[in-house]
């Protein structure tokens, strides 16, 4: 079970440490030097589980939007930048002859495209997901390939949706079909990989002492774990190179240099754990986010509202009941004002990410320019668990993608995955073909 | 004897001492091991043939199919289980003896409906016995020629993580609460295949190995302990490969005392040695090597050759065991079926067993009797897993184990609207989740039968939890044991943390609580929907009441073979609400809490069910074994380990399923002592 250390915004900012930016920039600028020929791209999905109440989701017609549906008013300062996409599906996801599950795999297939072998046991197989594409891509870019975060952990019991291993249900990215990139939820953890463990003087110089003997650790750790790789089995020389290839990764990461953008004069706060409240905890990994976008630590992310199938219970809008509970409303007047308050919930936090990144400059342009990010659901309605016409939506990459400020209907069955290829464009990994993509869109 | 001391490595002409004298421990192999008890272990008349299972079938005839199996499927299902849309998309209509033993899973699970009575169905006959004996003995050979997966390399979870730091640094740290949490496939997280590492994890263990060790070093008792470590860390002397030809050129080489100086360093250069492997032996569970020594004591090297203090180098060369795959992973590479065995597999038998059942590394004890290569002495295996059963530390099984197997750690993810239900509230969560935790520890530790479980009429409540059960006179937050003689309740059954799991936000859920009884107590989980069925909630016409609503569900054919009995068998505790209290009314007016059981006994409320139950004990110990066996594997389980499976219930039926007889006939078993697979050669 995770530890709820704190509870209060207040108290937080009292006591935890806090990081100058311009600081931030001197540390990674390092010996790096400044000024790359055009500031770096960045991509970041948000996950929103369970589906949405699609007839407030929904633009009513296509084209410019002149006012946006009653879930996405929040938005209402972004209109211009938004891109509602509909039609979009993901037939990987629908039950085939897996039978139920959809939940599961409405979160395997949401970044990967790949329908996920139906096991409760030892071999799970998912597929590559879009965001370790682009990692592989573009990630020897930056100090972390990628940022994987959410605000809710794994299972405490291991039983998931009918008959599908956990993995699938609490794992938005996967590296490899077997290997799934877990997500951070602590805060306080996310500021620690991102920033280490504090910013007096001292502390920077251990940082950098600390890198050196971390890889002189990591350089004795890699030859005895190819000694003892002869040792082993095939099975267990796969496990171990998981391990290996892990270990070369950090390596890595540590010996790159940093080349960071220009970044404002505010402070990240140092977090010391994971908020009770929805909203506060969302944030504060949003503000982490956010920072690593600025100084350029990474330039791919994914952030997960909640798993899919979660039933988290939302008290902070005045939801006792479990959102899963909740979203199989059966048209019950109750539920879906409940199920709406959550939709709205999760859309507001949406706005708080866009906020943020509208606000930094970054030369010409704000960061919200610079960045790509989607929002979406695997499922279309909770209560009926499809996976056609789903609730997605792109926001940011100002004029660099057609469609700004539009409702863009495609015919319903459109893979989610042209989707993907055309980020994948973006960013600067082209590909000839994703998961069960037909061609790009926009 | 003498030992020889290896210490100067690559240091320039620094020496090599050899010491005289006292080893830190003696081993006599001629010596038998004293045996605590006076009277005679049941368990050593373990039939060993028997637990390793499988094996013992491997030698008889694998059958005939035409024979043994055919008349069977032919008089008794293939009317229903045919090739033409076959019930349950089960088909039982093969090609061939080969096409028919393809699929062992297959075989497994029909043998189990047919034993459990779900097969065939009511209104058909029962297959007569002289049918069912050679079919049994046919399946059974059939399952034991598939094999089995060995023991897949496995890194520690997170438990087992904090548990291991504590016990090898004496830390109150608890690093592995910030990892990512861990995957669980088979409803537990300690599968090898599903605990992955990503750079997080790498990342993560690094910060951690930091924390940890720069820790200890603020704090001058762990630090002395560390540095200097106590006779009883060392792991006693055994074979550790051959030292590094660079210290085989100074070994033996006397110390001459060119100046005070270097006298004195090659001490703290000697202490360090000897710190160092103190530690590794302790964090690698076996012996670290020669070699191995060589490549740690570089970080010791170093520090001194940049002018750095001894103790710099030592706790960079625990940072770097701490993040090495010895340590992080349960590494088996003992093969004793080699001419001449390294000695590691007797280290490797005490971890399975402290992994096992104290989710932690071996403790002192254990290690002695390991390296004493003991373990193989069957009174002293026996008596090794009674003395962890009733050590404290056995609280891990019931936290670890018993948490997943009962599903009960969901109840952090419960939710229930307070205007429903006011009682529920986190001091009830907590006490509902501790009730079961001591319960299933109380068994473990005083050693009851394990169909206490299932029977025991009594329990354990704070003040708390006991009003919510209508006891009266338990006062404070302390939990204390008390009688449910007389009263509806008693065994897990009517734990409020089960009924709890297993009820919906708003209203009780007899399927739910049906198909928890099927998965955890008999057994016999139901099928998938098929595909094609749509599993959500009907819709609801106007008022109906809980029974209604599910009736719903039998009005669908391809429904109703599996709701028939989850929900049938649920019904049976209906007599408990929502959050597990005793109710006589439930919002549709009296509760009727009659249930049929799959194989068509009605029984009426919570202690009928338990009377029927208890009719077949071996049911539910065979359910409780086969969860034990997955999580002390660390594996899904295969056919080919069906057979050692009967045999550990069998064997532990000897002694009324004592939870040790369990345990015991269980870590005595083939596919507990099995290697990891074979090697794969050179690559």
């Amino acid at each position: 079970m995770t530890k709820h250390n704190c509870s209060r915004r207040s108290a937080l900012r009292g006591i935890g440490v806090s990081i100058a930016l311009p600081f931030l920039e001197s540390w990674f600028l390092r010996k790096a030097v400044a000024s790359p020929a055009e500031p770096a791209r960045r991509l970041i999905y948000l996950y929103a589980p369970n589906g949405k109440l699609m007839k407030d989701w929904s633009p009513a017609a296509r084209g410019p939007m002149s006012e946006l549906p009653p879930l996405l008013r929040a938005l209402e300062p972004w209109r211009k930048e938004l891109r509602v996409i509909s039609g979009l599906s993901l037939r990987p996801a629908t039950p085939g002859n897996d039978g139920p599950g959809d939940h599961a795999r409405a979160m395997a297939t949401f970044l990967t495209g790949v329908r996920p072998r139906k096991t409760s046991g030892a071999d799970v197989q998912a597929g590559v997901s879009i965001d370790q594409v682009a990692a592989a891509a573009v990630g020897n870019k930056t100090r972390l390939p990628s940022l994987e975060l959410g605000c809710e952990g794994g299972k405490s019991a291991g039983i998931c949706d009918n008959g599908y291993s956990c993995a699938y249900q609490t794992n938005l990215s996967w590296r490899s079909p077997q290997a799934p990139m877990p997500k951070e939820i602590n805060p306080r953890v996310v500021f620690e990989r991102l920033f280490g463990s504090g910013n007096d003087a001292a502390t920077r110089e251990a940082a950098s002492k600390r890198d050196i003997e971390h890889r002189s650790i990591l350089d004795f750790v890699a030859q005895d774990t190819r000694d003892v790789r002869k040792r082993l089995g095939r099975q267990d020389q796969v496990k171990l190179d998981e391990y290996l290839t892990s270990l070369r990764e950090v390596e890595a990461r540590i010996q790159r240099a940093q080349p960071v953008a220009a970044v404002g004069d505010q402070k990240v706060q140092k977090p010391i754990g994971i908020p009770s409240d929805f909203r506060e905890h969302a944030r504060q990994l949003i503000d982490l986010q956010v920072v690593a976008f600025q100084a350029d630590l990474t330039r791919i992310s994914t952030f997960v509202l909640g798993n899919d199938g979660s039933n988290r219970s939302y008290r902070e809008v005045g939801v006792s009941e479990g959102h899963h509970d909740t979203s199989h409303h059966g048209n019950e007047a109750a539920k879906l004002e409940k199920l709406r308050r959550i939709n709205l919930l999760h859309v507001e936090q949406l706005a708080y990410l866009l906020g943020k990144l509208a606000s930094i400059r970054e030369g010409e342009q704000t960061l919200l320019d610079r960045c790509l990010v989607v929002y979406g659901s695997g499922i279309r309605d909770g209560d009926r668990h499809d996976h056609d016409d789903l609730p997605i939506l792109l926001a940011g990459a100002g004029s660099a993608l057609p469609g700004r400020g539009e409702h863009l209907a495609y015919p319903v069955g459109t893979p989610l995955c042209n989707l993907h290829l055309t980020l994948l464009d973006w960013i600067g990994a082209r590909n000839p073909r994703f998961g069960d993509s037909t061609g790009q869109l926009l | 004897m003498k030992r020889i001391l290896v210490s100067s490595l690559s240091l320039a002409g620094v020496v090599c001492l050899v010491v005289a004298g006292k080893a830190l421990y003696s081993r006599d192999h001629g010596q038998t091991p004293a045996v605590e008890a006076a009277l005679p272990d049941p368990d050593l008349s373990l039939d060993v043939n028997g637990i390793t299972g499988p094996e013992s079938h491997k030698t008889h005839n694998p059958g005939n199919f035409q024979q043994q199996a055919l008349p069977l499927l032919e008089h008794h299902c293939v009317r229903c289980h045919g090739r033409a849309s076959p019930k349950g998309n089960v088909s039982l209509v093969f090609a061939d003896e080969t096409a028919a033993k393809a699929v062992p899973a297959v075989w497994t699970m029909v043998l189990q409906v047919i034993d459990s009575g779900q097969m065939p169905p009511p209104e058909r006959p029962r297959p007569p016995e002289f049918e069912l004996q050679p079919f049994r003995d046919w399946v059974r050979a059939v399952v034991a020629a598939a094999g089995s997966t060995g023991r897949p390399l496995r890194r520690l979870n997170r438990a087992e993580y904090n548990n291991t730091v504590h016990d090898l640094l004496g830390t109150t740290l608890r690093p592995a609460d910030d990892f990512p949490a861990d995957d669980s496939g088979e409803g537990f997280d300690n599968l090898a295949q599903v605990l992955s590492i990503s750079p997080t994890h790498i990342e993560i263990y690094l910060s951690a190995a930091d924390s940890l060790i720069e820790n200890a070093r603020t704090q001058p008792e762990m630090w002395r302990r560390l540095s200097t470590p106590p006779v009883q860390d060392f792991i006693p002397f055994v074979l550790r490969g051959a030292p590094p030809e660079k210290a085989e050129a100074v070994k033996g080489v006397q110390a001459g005392p060119q100046d005070a100086d270097a006298v004195a360093r090659a001490k703290e250069i000697d202490r360090a040695y000897y710190a160092l492997q103190a530690f590794a032996d302790r964090a690698y569970r076996r012996p670290i090597t020669h070699q191995e020594m060589y490549r740690l004591m570089s970080f010791v090297d170093q520090a001194l050759s940049s002018g750095e203090v001894v103790d710099v180098g030592l706790a960079r060369a625990f940072k770097a065991v701490l993040v090495c795959p010895h340590f992080l992973f349960r590494m088996e590479l003992g093969r004793p079926e080699k001419a001449k065995g390294n000695g590691w597999e007797d280290f490797e038998l005490a971890a399975r067993l402290s992994y096992f059942l104290w989710s932690t590394m071996p403790d002192e004890e254990l290690f002695r009797v390991a390296a004493n290569r003991e373990l193989a002495h069957p009174a002293v295996l026996n008596a090794q897993i009674r003395r962890m059963l009733k050590d404290s530390r056995s609280h891990a099984l019931a936290v670890n184990f018993a948490g997943q197997w009962l599903q009960i750690r969901a109840l952090a993810e419960v939710t229930r609207d307070p205007a429903l239900f006011p009682e529920f509230n986190d001091d009830l969560r907590s006490a509902m989740l501790q009730e079961t935790e001591e319960f299933f520890e109380h068994v473990v530790r005083t050693d009851q039968s394990a169909l206490d479980l299932l029977l025991g009429d009594f329990t354990f409540v704070n003040e708390k939890l006991a009003r919510h059960y209508g006891i009266t006179g338990v006062v404070g937050s302390e939990f204390c044991r008390v009688s449910l003689a007389g009263t509806a309740r008693a065994g897990l059954l009517t734990h409020a943390s089960i009924l709890t799991v297993t009820a919906g936000a708003t209203r009780t859920s007899p399927t739910k609580r049906g198909r928890w009884i099927l998965d955890n107590v008999l057994g016999t989980p139901p099928m998938s929907p098929p595909p094609g069925v749509d599993t959500l909630a009907k819709k609801v016409e106007g008022k109906m009441t809980t029974r209604q609503r599910f009736e719903l569900h039998r009005s669908r054919a391809d429904c109703a073979a599996c709701h028939a009995r989850m929900d049938a068998l649920g019904y049976g505790l209906e007599e408990f609400g929502s959050t597990g209290g005793w109710r006589q009314r439930d919002e549709d007016g009296l509760v009727d809490a009659t249930g049929v059981l799959p194989d068509g006994v009605t029984f009426h409320g919570a202690k009928e069910l338990r009377a029927e139950l208890a009719k077949h004990p071996a049911e539910f110990v065979r359910c409780l074994t086969q969860k034990l066996l997955i999580y002390a594997l660390g594996r899904p389980l295969t056919p080919a380990d069906q057979g050692a499976l009967d045999a550990i219930v069998q064997l532990a039926a000897r002694q009324n399923y004592r939870f040790s007889s369990l345990v015991i006939a269980l870590i005595r078993s083939r596919p507990f002592r099995e290697l990891s697979p074979p090697l794969a050669g050179n690559p």
